[in-house]
């Protein structure tokens, strides 16, 4: 026996009992104090997975496609998934120390590892993935890991280090992640969009690949969907988009925020519907179909199981207050705020409400506001209110794009901003709520306050 | 009524050198002019296009990712010389991290290689270990700071402070020539090194810094500074109509009451 990994999986459990007596969250505090005990309790764990593991990364969509792949796997086989968003080491940890018995027998047979991009060369070390699933690398929280180009160097060191019987799941559509196959002899899966036009209506543009990543010339894009990700070939040498594998074509957004596709997987081609907003989302579909092709699961049973997921809480929500609707999307960097603001720029007389907050988890760097395309809900917006810690560099944002601003409906208090909103609005209105990461706990406390008076409306 | 004046803007590289919401500085100036009656057209100046010393007022240069800064170097060499005499008759240049380095004699990387700048500003750059990533709050250096004072348009003559907030985020250390002006005195933050407490760099009307965050919006003394001093070389002396800067000066100082309170 190893008494190490022993006290450590002990360690983490009593922690994780005390925890939940006083229903604290914290849930990577058991991981790391095991971790302490035995530093090498993820890899000794994840050693004796029967199936191995999936890791989940990229800037945009880890958590949504890391829990559409749960579901799909676990339409087959025993799955666990560091669900609670703690997507570091000590999470991972947490997760399997809770999953497993004190003496460290597994309780499943597949796990899925949603990795933080940074963290990715990391995990890769300590998860021995089977399978690792690369989303697509957007600007993100610049304060916190760096430049694209540096981030994407250290995956490409690290994907070097996998055995050969790994397979690789790639976004092709993003130039930045269908470059890494390159970095890998082994099995590759490409999944994305095969229209040459989304309907939805243009941003500016906000693209962190322009050049070749092998030759530095000028990339031709006939198809651009979203930032840098779209149909592309460079100017000179031979690098371009590769054949995706998985494909979604027809893409039809729906004002309910609900969306259909055409899913083509190994041959098979189906219309899936499914409460998942915007094209960001057709990626996250894409993805975890991609994974359930790579392990044999049934096509049909993946896209009902699709067609009955609900977002992770807040990440796109849609609730009822007191008979107002409000719709809440998890804004953080600007590829993904402007694929919200498309998203929604589809209706008319919206009233917003934006809060952003500068915390660490948010980016410390509010510079990014002024990245996204705010304009183009200028005409469509009929109220807008701001909140959160760094209100006025958001109304002033919104002052440039052109917004008409009143000093009353900025707020200081994110409680009291949604509550007082709320009453300005009719019943007949739909308040669209958009915070950053740390702002989206404050919604939800605001959420649970009012209690039984929140419905889940989409059930209704 | 004097005719209308327009304001000719460069924006220099705007493809590859935009990311950190360095588009906020050229809506900050498009806006303030056009909410006063002045024109304002914007050019956007790219990889092997050319460039002529008399076409604009204002240049914009920003900030980019290493590698794309790499591209933006070499070309900027071929540019130089049309770019010195832009400065010295007079035209404005604001630049801002990668720009700002470009457009210095050299940047030393971490493994010693030697990227050349442009020399405009007396000064060099060179790699460090030391991420450099925070609020920055600044005190602007004495000379420009009455001359701030003197051309922002107030209608109660008050003018809160003359500091800049904004955010940085490098890891190059700028070291300034002895004949070089700092546009400012690091008050929080790290500035150009780290170490001396300047941050940023003056050479005749071309300001180079490491504030991000958008620095003109929230920083509307600046934005007005650099609009006048770009009017004044086609226009002469110019004043300015005052603006409602409320909310730009609640964001000032929302922003700098964080940066004052985080350590």
């Amino acid at each position: 026996m190893d008494l190490k990994l022993f006290l450590a999986i002990l360690a983490g459990k009593s922690l994780a009992f005390v925890i939940r007596l006083f229903s604290g969250g914290a849930t990577a505090a058991p991981g790391l104090i095991a971790l302490k005990i035995d530093p090498d309790l993820v890899r000794k764990l994840n050693r004796k997975i029967k199936l191995g593991s999936v890791i989940v990364s990229g800037t945009n969509g880890k958590t949504t496609t890391a829990r559409l792949t749960y579901d799909v796997l676990s339409i087959k086989y025993k799955v666990i998934h560091n669900r609670q968003g703690s997507n570091l080491l000590r999470g991972i940890a947490s997760t399997l120390i809770s999953n497993s018995s004190i003496f460290g027998k597994l309780k499943f047979d597949l796990a899925i590892w949603e990795v933080d991009e940074a963290t990715l060369p990391e995990s890769i070390k300590n998860v021995y993935p089977q399978t690792i699933v690369l989303l697509n690398l957007f600007r993100d929280q610049l304060d916190r890991y760096g430049e694209v180009d540096s981030t994407r160097t250290r995956w490409q060191k690290a994907l070097k280090t996998l055995p050969k019987n790994t397979t690789l799941i790639l976004n092709c559509d993003d130039p930045g992640i269908s470059i890494l196959e390159k970095s890998f002899a082994g099995k590759k899966i490409f999944f994305g969009v095969s229209d040459n036009q989304v309907k939805l209506p243009a941003v500016a543009i906000v693209a962190d690949v322009k050049h070749c990543l092998v030759c530095s010339a000028g990339l031709i894009f006939t198809a651009q969907l979203s930032a840098h990700l779209g149909h592309y070939r460079c100017s000179k040498c031979n690098f371009k988009r590769p054949t995706p594998d998985i494909s979604a074509t027809n893409l039809m957004f729906k004002p309910d925020f609900s969306t259909s596709i055409s899913l083509s997987s190994s041959g098979l081609t189906s219309t899936v519907n499914y409460s998942l907003p915007g094209l960001y989302n057709v990626y996250n579909v894409l993805a975890a179909t991609a994974v359930s092709s790579r392990y044999n699961i049934d096509f049909l049973k993946v896209k009902n199981k699709i067609g009955e997921f609900s977002a992770a809480f807040g990440r796109f929500q849609k609730t009822k207050i007191k008979s107002r609707k409000l719709v809440t999307f998890l804004i953080k960097n600007p590829a993904g705020a402007n694929e919200v603001i498309r998203t929604i720029s589809k209706l008319s007389k919206i009233n917003l409400l934006v809060i952003l907050n500068d915390k660490i988890p948010d980016g410390r760097d509010v510079s990014w506001v002024w990245d996204t395309d705010w304009e183009i809900l200028k005409d469509k917006v009929d109220n807008v209110f701001i909140s959160g810690i760094r209100r006025f560099d958001m109304a002033l944002r919104l002052k440039y794009a052109g917004f008409k601003l009143s000093k009353n409906n900025i707020y200081k208090e994110v409680n009291y901003s949604i509550v007082n909103t709320l009453q300005k609005l009719s019943t007949k209105d739909t308040l669209i709520v958009l915070p950053t990461y740390t702002a989206l706990l404050d919604v939800q406390k605001t959420l649970n306050r009012a209690g039984e008076k929140v419905s889940k409306w989409q059930k209704q | 009524m004097a005719k209308t004046m327009t304001l000719n803007i460069c924006h220099l590289y705007p493809d590859l050198m935009d990311t950190y919401g360095d588009k906020g500085n050229i809506a900050a100036i498009q806006k303030r002019c056009r909410w006063r009656g002045i024109d304002v057209n914007v050019t956007n100046i790219t990889v092997g296009q050319l460039l002529s010393a008399f076409d604009f007022d204002l240049y914009f240069f920003g900030g980019g990712q290493d590698k794309t800064q790499t591209i933006v170097g070499r070309d900027l060499l071929k540019k130089e010389q049309i770019l010195k005499k832009a400065i010295d008759n007079r035209a404005v240049l604001l630049s801002i991290c990668g720009g700002y380095q470009l457009l210095q004699k050299y940047f030393k990387t971490k493994t010693g290689e030697i990227i050349k700048g442009i020399g405009l500003f007396d000064a060099y750059t060179v790699g460090s270990d030391d991420r450099m990533i925070q609020n920055l709050l600044i005190e602007i250096n004495s000379e420009l700071e009455q001359d701030i004072k003197d051309n922002y348009p107030t209608t109660d003559d008050r003018l809160p402070t003359t500091d800049l907030i904004g955010f940085e985020n490098h890891s190059g250390k700028t070291y300034l020539g002895k004949n070089l002006k700092p546009l400012g005195k690091v008050i929080k933050g790290s500035g150009n090194n780290g170490e001396d407490k300047t941050e940023g760099a003056v050479y005749k009307n071309a300001f180079g810094c490491y504030l991000h965050g958008s620095l003109l919006p929230k920083n509307p003394h600046f934005a007005d500074y650099l609009i006048t001093k770009a009017l004044e070389r086609r226009y002469g002396k110019v004043k300015l109509i005052p603006l409602n800067d409320e909310i730009e000066w609640l964001a000032h100082k929302q922003a700098t009451q964080r940066t004052r309170s985080t350590s």
